[in-house]
């Protein structure tokens, strides 16, 4: 019976630790992914927005979806790939004010995704 | 990931629940939360090995749920009495020496060909061949056997206030000669409990809210 109540501890020790851990990760590295996408929505507004920008925050993400697959649905992660290539693609034909929709649906995703994860009740049922 | 911990003890809870009001018919030789386990196990093994854009975390997290959940209701039943009748139920005792107790057949969801069939896989085969008769909290038929059963296999002439034509024809009666004998015992068919007859014309006969009887009555059928 001890044997069974260490193994209960240790199990809820271990989801505890996986809840607060996956967490703080899908908050911090979809955080940064938010921030790097306003810098460039910024660069985009002012029309100085460069291949080069496009291509590393697409390195950025590239990065940190890897990870973000263990935690999350692949299908949510498959949204951000769809609209982050059509305003990357834009960007690269200096259309800024088309790409400007795609990196705002992408900031409203990226708001809201790790909420999507959060214990609260419109998520529970 | 506490999500999903928080999404699979609500259906946990929710099935445990479901399973206990639908009574001691649906369970079989398992505790209510032994079987919702197994319900759920499968299920949760399943999803995120044939469906690719889940990931693996999440059965993995949802299972480990099921082992919390299941070690916790198991150590509530050792420290708390209580407790196990609320998760597991309690025995119900359907059969007495008055004869069937309709009432606790009702809190089981069960009527009295179900009762009938239990007995029979109990090796039982007339009511009046035990003393009680009870399902135990896993669903299970167990009864303390009097020292002779008849050695007959009746058929049920009236369950609830129901005749049944077809084995009223196996005995070669008639809906009209059990109303008959029905109301020469004092009591209209509708008020009849159950009704059941042997080939040699061993009546067992009970009215709602009475003991049982055992009489006799001509048959004609050969079974």
């Amino acid at each position: 019976m001890v044997k069974s109540i260490i193994y209960t501890l240790v199990a809820i020790a271990l989801c505890l630790g996986i809840f607060f851990g996956t967490q703080y990760y899908i908050d911090s590295q979809v955080g940064k992914f938010h921030s790097a996408l306003e810098t460039l929505y910024d660069k985009i507004e002012e029309k100085t927005a460069t291949r080069e920008d496009a291509y590393s925050v697409r390195e950025l993400w590239a990065d940190k979806k890897s990870k973000l697959h263990i935690f999350i649905p692949h299908n949510d992660i498959s949204y951000v790939d769809y609209w982050l290539s059509e305003a990357c693609a834009l960007i690269y034909r200096d259309e800024f004010d088309l790409a400007l929709g795609k990196i705002e649906v992408l900031l409203e995703i990226t708001k809201n995704l790790p909420d999507s994860y959060s214990v609260k009740l419109e998520n529970v049922f | 990931m506490a999500l999903v911990f928080l999404r699979t003890t609500i259906i946990f809870f929710t099935l445990l629940l479901v399973m206990r009001l639908m009574g001691k018919s649906q369970i079989g030789e398992m505790q209510p939360f032994e079987l919702v386990i197994t319900l759920l196990i499968a299920e949760l093994a399943c999803i995120p090995m044939a469906d690719s854009s889940v990931p693996l975390l999440y059965g993995i997290v949802s299972i480990v749920a099921i082992f919390i959940l299941h070690q916790i209701v198991w150590l509530l039943d050792l420290w708390f009495k209580p407790m196990k009748t609320v998760v597991c139920g309690k025995p119900s005792l359907v059969i007495t020496k008055e004869g069937i107790d309709s009432y606790q057949l009702r809190q089981n969801n069960l009527d009295v060909a179900d009762l009938i069939e239990s007995m029979r896989g109990a090796g039982y085969f007339n009511l009046d061949d035990v003393y009680y008769g009870l399902y135990e909290a896993n669903g299970k038929f167990s009864a303390l056997a009097k020292e002779q059963l008849t050695p007959t296999l009746p058929v049920l002439l009236v369950d609830s206030g129901k005749p049944d034509e077809k084995n009223a024809r196996i005995a070669g009666l008639t809906v009209d000669k059990i109303k008959e004998f029905a109301s020469e015992q004092g009591c209209k068919l509708k008020n009849v409990l159950v009704m059941t007859v042997d080939s040699n014309g061993r009546v067992y006969f009970q009215p709602k809210g009475k003991p049982y009887k055992i009489l006799n009555m001509q048959v004609s059928g050969q079974w």
